[in-house]
């Protein structure tokens, strides 16, 4: 070990890199749980590539293989099974511990100056994590991803050209197809992951360079200390992530991810059907407008209020500055807006699951 | 801290805990992916059937192939009209082998190996002979099957 070590000092700054490992620093205080969020998702993010990547070697996509080989994988390979209810579940828990990340950086206001690019950045890792989600959905080519892949992909429409357009061009033609798959495919292994970790490695990077946040009120106070990184809060880590890992293995074994029947474009939609939880709230806002309002498609009212609003969650920290604050009405809305965003999308979920 | 008489202290105990406890775990995790990787079990046939008068009808010194397995079989009917069996593989580099009429003898293009027409590797760098396997015929069916299968009764002679 002390060799390797040498061997190593020789040709770099070893002790350089260690040092700042070791003088890395977290703030200690009552609300330091939330810190736990992040190391959550990178676990489970390494759960997912690993899964991932072997599902890959016997996954087939194609209109003719794709669903076939998923059958074989969970009644023919050693574990297959146990590696797809893994790979599924683990996205789930991975969007959720996201939006539990999101927003506890909101209440905490977290994206405060400097740090709106990390806000950003994350920002635009959840908008990849839910297309990771929707991509992967369709890849076992059964009856309820072609249902929610075809109302994923027709809701951009009522957008108008621009909207038509990108409906197009996610199903590569009119209709959802083998086109479709190999399209999705293509995202969920590799293109949508080309952009997922520079991204995540830029936010990682900013949250090294300008350390943890402090609450505002945790920062007025002083009530805090400075714990160092290695070992305190690495076992900390540690722990919450073989928690997590229990959680998760336990759902993919006692709760096997289901594959239903084969895609047929001809059947009739099953009848029911939702998509996934972490969609719910977009599908049921899309619910709630009428067909025609003042003669304007509900449906583009809808899907104009809800990219209106994705807008302003993105840019967010450019909102929340002290002049704006200092305003009574826009002041008094801006603070209101993360409670209401959370009551809003945990109501409209709650309803979605319930009834 | 020690116990009086105890081999280790309280501290090496409680570390040794973990550890194995640590390492089961990691066995635990890794099994699955091991598992999931590891050889698909598809061991050769047992027996093959094979239209027997397809193979029966080929002339003197030729031979016809069939599908043992994911291996390639040959079945051979030799000058004086001996029928033999073997397993196509070369014994050298697993490459598969072809019979050469004109010189009454296997090739190997891999590494010019050279077996004679009873499978004997006579000259390259095959090790042994080729595998034989053994045959019989049964009504219309060729069964051919490897050395000391058990064959289920209806197929017996």
């Amino acid at each position: 070990m002390n060799r390797i070590r040498e061997w190593l000092a020789e040709r770099f700054d070893l002790e350089g890199m260690l040092r700042i490992l070791r003088s890395k620093t977290v703030p200690h205080h009552r609300y330091s749980f939330v810190y736990l969020s992040g190391g959550i998702l990178i676990f489970l993010l390494a759960i997912q590539v690993i899964t991932g990547t072997l599902l890959l070697v016997h996954y087939r996509p194609g209109e003719d293989t794709a669903f076939e080989s998923v059958v074989r994988l969970t009644t023919q390979v050693p574990m297959g099974a146990y590696l797809r209810s893994i790979h599924s579940w683990g996205a789930n828990l991975m969007v959720f511990f996201l939006f539990s990340h999101l927003f506890s950086v909101l209440f905490y206001r977290a994206y405060r100056p400097p740090r709106e690019l990390t806000w950003v950045g994350g920002f635009l890792l959840l908008v990849l994590t839910l297309a990771f989600g929707f991509s992967g959905y369709l890849l076992p080519w059964n009856q309820l991803a072609l249902a929610a892949t075809k109302v994923g992909t027709d809701a951009p429409r009522a957008l108008g050209p621009p909207g038509l357009w990108v409906s197009l061009l996610l199903r590569g033609g009119e209709d959802i197809t083998g086109v479709t798959l190999g399209r999705f495919f293509a995202l969920h292994v590799w293109g949508i992951p080309l952009l997922f970790f520079p991204l995540l490695a830029l936010h990682l990077f900013l949250v090294q360079l300008q350390g943890m946040a402090l609450p505002p009120r945790i920062e007025r106070e002083r009530n805090y200390e400075y714990l160092p990184f290695f070992p305190n809060y690495l076992y900390r880590d540690l722990v919450v992530w073989l928690v997590v890992l229990g959680i998760l293995v336990s759902l993919g074994l006692l709760a096997p991810w289901p594959l239903g029947q084969k895609a047929d474009p001809l059947a009739p939609t099953p009848e029911g059907i939702k998509p996934e939880w972490y969609f719910l709230f977009l599908f049921q806002t899309l619910k709630l407008f009428p067909g025609n309002i003042l003669g304007i498609s509900g449906e583009t009212i809808a899907l104009s209020i809800i990219f209106f609003f994705i807008l302003v969650a993105l840019f967010y920290p450019f909102l929340d500055r002290d002049q704006v604050r200092q305003r009574p009405v826009a002041g008094f809305i801006l603070r209101l807006l993360p409670y209401l965003a959370f009551i809003y999308v945990t109501t409209m979920t709650l309803w979605g699951l319930l009834w | 801290m020690r116990l009086k008489d105890s081999l280790v202290s309280r501290r090496q105990f409680l570390s040794r805990l973990f550890a194995g406890w640590l390492s089961g775990l990691a066995a635990l995790l890794a099994y699955p992916l091991v598992r999931f990787l590891g050889p698909a079990e598809e061991p050769e046939p047992a027996f093959v059937l094979l239209p027997a008068p397809d193979y029966l009808a080929i002339a003197p010194n030729s031979t016809k192939i069939f599908p043992w397995g994911h291996k390639m079989g040959i079945f051979m009917k030799a000058s004086d009209q001996t029928l033999r069996v073997f397993k196509g593989v070369c014994t050298h580099m697993d490459c598969n082998v072809t019979y050469r009429p004109e010189l009454h003898r296997f090739h190997c293009a891999c590494h010019d190996g050279w077996y004679d027409e009873e499978g004997k590797n006579i000259a390259g760098p095959p090790p042994r002979p080729l595998e034989r396997l053994d045959f019989r015929v049964k009504g219309d069916k060729l069964i051919v099957y490897s050395p000391g299968a058990t064959l289920p009764p209806e197929m017996e002679a």
